[in-house]
């Protein structure tokens, strides 16, 4: 597994593709707290503003995982990465821990990138700077992991579907449009969709921040820990048993 | 002892294309078979069944005593050629093989000897993008080589390369069967393995219509005698009535029965001068043809 687990970060080193992840995610957690602080009136300058980019992180890194699993049949790669290691549920592990501890690392980076923003930003507003205390910081932690969580259900569905552009429109329809809409509509039912799921996993921040990940609170904490974990398991493992009998022609 | 045994090996794809016929063969230790048919004739999914990448219809296929996914490390025991364009276009051929190795578990160290053996040292820092066909070829042959293993499956080595690059690749295949590996090695272009395989495996339109050394299978196959002359047309004619099979085109004639001495004999009985007059040695070409029953005369 070791050896896998190597292979998986030098895939992502090798490629630009880790390097678009970089900038991407700097992007979403500059531009917004950029603008948050500089034209919000200054008594609503409490904080808050400098996870304004998280959620955009989530979806970078949804699109990330999907990328990490859809790009190996887009390019031929599943062939040697296959005949190095024919058990194909162990290079599916061995993607899930890659990809979600990086999808965490980046959701790390953003808010660092945030707070640097507020640090520089916020004094130059009159407004102190104030370190983050255990509420906020056990908030950041919250959405780093889901940030990871998110990335290996990204990883789980690139494996399940395998076409790229269906599967990266799809989840992102998905997850922008027709899940908050059935969230609307039905919130009973809204409460156990994925995205949601995740989203009532912080709760705090990522659920409010945009409306789109989580509007709607219905599970406790644990309970959507729980929930999202067994939605990746379940993708997962379905994707496990599909590429049992899928030909790599 | 048998390195790759197939039983009754079938591939369906849908309902409609049965890519592989019910195909049973063994590869013997240390020898070098060549895996000849016409393009779509089944080869390459064949070698992919072998490597588990296919999932075989019925049937069943074992390699060095078990299916592949049972062998531990498979890189070291089994080396694969099976597509040049498995490559990510932006990575580096170097990072290219380092990732491959990294997944069997290899050290980096054999990555630049795999880049040595394929001449590709001094491209290894570019990216894959950038490679001409004969590059990549050699690429995808470095990743084979890259566990140095005791059996190669290739599945058309040859194809991009230009002349120069096919006769380096005869010479590194020979050095390879030296070492006393078994190779495996598809092909549809006959004349390109011809010099460097030991067995042969024949396989048309999904069926396997001939396996075995190639000097005992081209012994078999029917001598053709090649004749010119002015009359033609009448020696044609003589020999069709003694039973040959006799191909004409112009003063050009192909015979199938008789030997060189006997067409002699009856063109000087007869008074038909002769421009030329051998025997045919078969070549694997002739001999596929014949097998695969599409040959077609002069």
């Amino acid at each position: 597994m070791i050896s896998l687990l190597r292979a998986e970060f030098l895939k992502l080193r090798s490629t630009r593709t880790s390097l678009g992840l970089g900038i991407a995610v700097l992007l979403v957690s500059l531009v917004p707290t950029v603008l948050l602080i500089a034209f919000i009136p200054t008594h609503l300058l409490n904080g808050g503003e400098l996870g304004a980019g998280a959620t955009l992180v989530t979806y970078i890194v949804l699109v990330f995982g999907i990328l990490g699993m859809t790009n190996e049949y887009r390019h031929g790669t599943i062939t040697y990465t296959y005949l190095a290691t024919p058990r194909r549920a162990r290079v599916m592990v061995a993607k899930l821990i890659v990809y979600g501890s990086t999808g965490a690392l980046a959701m790390l980076a953003a808010l660092l990138v945030a707070q640097l923003v507020g640090v520089i930003g916020l004094p130059m507003r009159g407004v102190s700077y104030h370190v983050p205390g255990g509420g906020a910081l056990a908030d950041y932690a919250r959405q780093i992991g889901v940030a990871g969580l998110v990335t290996c259900f990204g990883v789980a569905l690139g494996a399940f579907l395998r076409a790229q552009v269906v599967t990266v429109a799809g989840a992102l329809i998905w997850a922008l449009l027709v899940e908050p809409l059935i969230v609307a509509f039905k919130p009973g039912v809204g409460t156990w969709l994925p995205f949601n799921v995740f989203g009532q996993v912080t709760s705090s921040s990522i659920a409010t921040d945009a409306g789109n990940l989580a509007a709607h609170s219905g599970l406790t904490r644990p309970e959507a820990f729980l929930v999202s974990v067994a939605y990746i398991a379940v993708v997962s493992v379905a994707a496990v048993v599909v590429s049992m009998s899928r030909d790599v022609t | 002892m048998a390195v790759i045994e197939a039983e009754h090996l079938s591939k369906r794809f849908g309902k409609k294309v049965l890519a592989v016929d019910d195909v049973t063969f063994s590869i013997r230790a240390g020898a070098v078979t060549g895996f000849l048919g016409p393009n779509g004739a089944g080869k390459t999914t064949t070698l992919r069944m072998i490597l588990d990448l296919v999932k075989p219809s019925a049937g069943s296929v074992r390699i060095l005593g078990q299916r592949y996914r049972d062998i531990p490390r498979p890189a070291t025991r089994v080396g694969a050629l099976l597509d040049s364009s498995g490559f990510h276009p932006g990575r580096s051929g170097r990072n290219a093989l380092r990732v491959v190795a990294a997944g069997a578990g290899l050290p980096d160290t054999r990555v630049e000897e795999a880049l040595t053996m394929v001449e590709l040292e001094g491209a290894a820092r570019r990216a894959v993008k950038g490679y001409s066909t004969g590059m990549k070829q050699r690429l995808a042959l470095a990743c084979a080589l890259l566990g140095d293993p005791e059996v190669l499956l290739l599945d058309e080595p040859a194809n991009g390369l230009d002349p120069e690059g096919i006769r380096w690749l005869r010479t590194f295949l020979r050095a390879r069967a030296a070492e006393g590996r078994t190779i495996l090695i598809s092909s549809h272009v006959l004349a390109e393995v011809e010099q460097t395989v030991d067995d042969v495996l024949i396989i048309s339109k999904g069926k396997l219509l001939a396996q075995g050394a190639i000097g005992e299978l081209t012994r078999t196959a029917q001598p053709v005698v090649r004749a010119r002359s002015p009359q033609a047309e009448k020696l044609e004619a003589l020999l069709t009535a003694r039973g040959a099979a006799v191909n004409r085109l112009d003063t050009a004639l192909a015979i199938r029965g008789p030997a060189s001495a006997e067409v002699g004999e009856v063109a000087q009985a007869n008074g038909v001068v002769l421009h030329e007059l051998f025997t045919e040695v078969p070549s694997l070409e002739d001999l596929f043809l014949e097998i695969a029953g599409t040959r077609r005369e002069l």
